[in-house]
């Protein structure tokens, strides 16, 4: 790993990807004190020359959900190992939730954790705060302070408000702040229990099941209240396929609202719970097949707009428990990248990755988008498109291993993610040119 | 082709078994009932062996019947209820289990409300497993008693039409039923309130109605479950008069089986609501006779998987 120094290096012979620009070329590319110029700015040698033909080159990527554990759990994850496993994954930016322990009900907290991140972390943290105290849907949160405090937007991920007229107390005071209201779409009523998705899987395995409709029914009461109240609502991880076509529609009649999907959603299904794995149970519940297919296609054809890991650890002895009772989550950010790209299929997926991974994610929150305009901080991903690796959840980033993925083979690599001017990480790999 | 010896040494589910292993294990119970009916005699073969029954959810008569059967192979036999146990100071199933291993266990029998938890245990400790119920997943012990009274009354249960009635969502009884009875090759019918019976089961090869005239017509055999989550009356059906009035198993509905088809029931039995009382103590119902070949069952379980866990090791 490079140390925290703003970056003097050339990068030669890669393919810049950024449809936001509209740029799709190989071009070298020069960044002097963090700083990106389009050719070599003069008087200011580079420290390092990286070779990467035949290597991508992104705008920086964005998680839109990542789930701290600081403060609370520091066992299952640091904001040093969170943030390493997103840069390791080719993530310069993340949203972290605000279950944190206390809740990120509150300005104090806030700091505490911007404390951290400012100490430990080599990539942007941004932050939400919750919608409602303690995230239990009861009392609005001081939303307005908040604000103040930092954060870019509001939630109650996981969890979701269930009174009616709370959320939609939530969704008017929020709109007054300009704050981004994140919702994660499940009926707790019909929910709460559920240990699996509902399905004949579900009923042979004796599990109580999360059914399509508990979440049906929270996208469709987020459109409900946006077109009513306009306000934009960002719907996270939506996972059934009734879902795809909800939002489809609303978007068709113009609701101003956007929405992502968890990376191992478009490429596993439920059935990786089966023999109890705890590991495979993830919120949302893994569906089925028809799902996974109706999400890949909403990703491609622009009814789903970004896609996150929902990194959510839990250290080992949490998840070496009983199935039910095993905490729900899967951790995600040094697999989401590969995943998605996996899940497209697509001969050349990086111009897609690009917009759902850094732009969409970016403009959904209302930061400006990173991209390689000279003069602007440089703030990429550089991805080997070609190399094969497995992933090992023991010698990943995270201090946890609660991933569903543990021993798949991936193609492609992120190998050096650069974040606000910096090296956040760094393969070995590349250095070896 | 049938088998010619026990291959598991752990019991977690009639799932994992193959039709040729139900009947090895129905086999070997009938001719352990055979011997104590002969002349009482019973092989110790478990002599020396400790058994644990660690229960963590309540029960009498699998917890009795298990520690009767245990005895009577000659096992020493340590039971151990869940709110007795250090789960209850916050230690985890696997460290419990660890510390009974530890201690010296020759096979563990476990209830437990987390479907799955046997399979959980095999993988953590080196001792065989007996599943006495796993939540809503498996009971597998009950079914064979079931399916082995079945057969002792109904004869080769093949093309026979069992019904199994009641709280079938909740129930790992019906589960293990409805995988032994398939495996068997018996027509199974899954019947009771929508609420409490998905379709969904049809996908696993029963077949689902919510009339239980339609569900009883020409059935050999009729099972019924006790509504068992007492708490979900509310929300799964108005009442328990309701319950009995549309789906308890009275003489009208009984007479549309046929002539010769028996009642089981796994126990406890409310009375006046899954069943008339009259009808409970009728001579067709072989309630108190799953109760009894439960012990032959379960010594089978024990004797088949203890022995063959012990050549392995």
């Amino acid at each position: 790993m490079k140390g925290k120094a703003l970056c003097n290096f050339d990068l030669i012979g890669g393919r810049l990807v950024d449809p936001c620009s509209g740029i799709d070329r190989v071009k070298d590319l020069f960044v002097r004190e963090g700083i990106i110029y389009s050719s070599i700015p003069a008087g200011k040698p580079a420290e390092q020359t990286f070779n990467i033909k035949e290597h991508i080159i992104l705008p920086g990527l964005l998680d839109l959900r990542v789930h701290n554990r600081v403060p609370g759990d520091t066992q299952s994850e640091t904001v040093q190992s969170l943030t390493q496993a997103a840069a390791k994954g080719g993530f310069s930016s993340i949203l972290a939730m605000p279950n944190t322990t206390p809740h990120s009900d509150n300005p104090g907290t806030i700091r505490y954790i911007q404390d951290r991140i400012k100490q430990a972390s080599k990539i942007k943290v941004h932050l939400t705060g919750c919608l409602t105290i303690g995230s239990n849907g009861k009392a609005l949160a001081p939303l307005g302070s908040l604000k103040e405090a930092g954060v870019v937007a509001v939630t109650d991920c996981p969890h979701s408000v269930r009174d009616n007229q709370i959320f939609t107390n939530a969704l008017k005071y929020a709109k007054m702040f300009g704050l981004k209201i994140i919702e994660y779409p499940q009926d707790p009523s019909l929910s709460e229990d559920g240990q699996a998705h509902e399905s004949s899987l579900s009923l042979k395995m004796g599990l109580t099941g999360n059914p399509r409709m508990a979440e049906e029914l929270a996208v469709q009461r987020a459109i409900t209240l946006s077109r009513h109240l306009k306000v934009p609502i960002h719907i996270s991880s939506i996972s059934s396929f009734g879902s795809v076509n909800l939002v489809k529609e609303a978007k068709r009649l113009g609701v101003k609202i956007s929405t992502d999907v968890s990376a191992h959603h478009l490429l596993l299904t439920e059935e990786a719970i089966s023999e109890y794995k705890t590991q495979a149970k993830t919120t949302p519940p893994l569906r089925e097949e028809i799902d996974r297919l109706a999400l890949i296609g909403g990703l491609k054809d622009g009814t789903i707009d970004s896609c996150n890991s929902s990194h959510e650890p839990y250290a080992e002895h949490l998840k070496q428990v009983e199935f039910d009772l095993a905490p729900s989550g899967a951790i995600g950010l040094e697999t989401a990248l590969m995943t998605v790209v996996e899940a497209l299929g697509e001969n050349d997926p990086f111009p897609k990755i690009a917009e759902k991974m850094s732009t969409n994610p970016h403009q959904i929150l209302g930061l400006p988008p990173p991209s390689f305009k000279e003069g602007n901080i440089a703030d990429f991903v550089v991805i080997n498109p070609e190399k094969k690796w497995t992933y090992n959840t023991d010698t990943g980033m995270s201090l946890s291993s609660n991933s569903p993925l543990g021993g798949h083979k991936f193609i492609g690599k992120a190998i050096l993610t650069v974040s606000s001017g910096k090296i956040a990480w760094c393969e070995d790999s590349i250095l070896i040119d | 082709m049938a088998i010619k010896e026990w291959s598991k040494n752990s019991l977690l589910g009639i799932e994992d078994l193959s039709s040729d292993e139900i009947l090895f294990l129905l086999d070997e119970a009938q001719s352990i009932k055979a011997q104590k009916t002969i002349d009482g005699s019973i092989t110790e073969s478990l002599r020396g062996k400790r058994i644990i029954n660690l229960f963590m959810e309540p029960s009498t008569r699998t917890r009795v019947a298990f520690e009767i059967a245990a005895k009577s192979l000659g096992a020493d036999v340590i039971s151990i209820a869940g709110e007795a146990s250090s789960l209850t100071k916050g230690e985890t199933l696997k460290d419990t289990a660890m510390n009974v291993q530890a201690l010296g266990a020759d096979a563990i029998v476990l209830r437990h409300s987390s479907p799955g938890s046997p399979l959980f245990l095999s993988k953590i400790v080196n001792v065989p497993i007996i599943n006495a119920g796993d939540g809503a997943h498996e009971h597998p012990s009950q079914a064979l008693l079931d399916i082995y009274t079945m057969r002792e009354k109904l004869g080769n249960l093949n093309g026979k039409k069992i019904t199994i009635l009641g709280d079938i969502l909740f129930s790992r009884v019906a589960r293990s039923n409805l995988w032994g009875l398939l495996k068997l090759g018996a027509e199974v019918t899954l019947a009771g309130p929508s609420t409490l019976v998905p379709k969904e089961f049809e996908k696993l090869g029963a077949r689902v109605t919510h009339d239980p005239n339609e569900a009883l017509q020409g059935a050999d055999a009729v099972m019924l479950l006790r509504i068992q989550h007492e708490r979900q009356q509310a929300s799964h059906f108005p009442s328990l008069s309701e319950y009995a009035n549309v789906f308890g198993l009275g003489r009208s509905t009984f007479n549309q089986m046929k002539n010769n088809a028996i009642i089981l029931h796994p126990g406890p039995l409310n009375r006046g609501v899954e069943i008339e009382s009259e009808l409970a103590d009728s001579n067709r119902a072989v309630i108190l006779e799953q109760v009894s070949n439960g012990i032959a069952v379960r010594m089978a379980i024990l004797q088949l998987c203890i022995n063959c866990g012990e050549i392995r090791r």
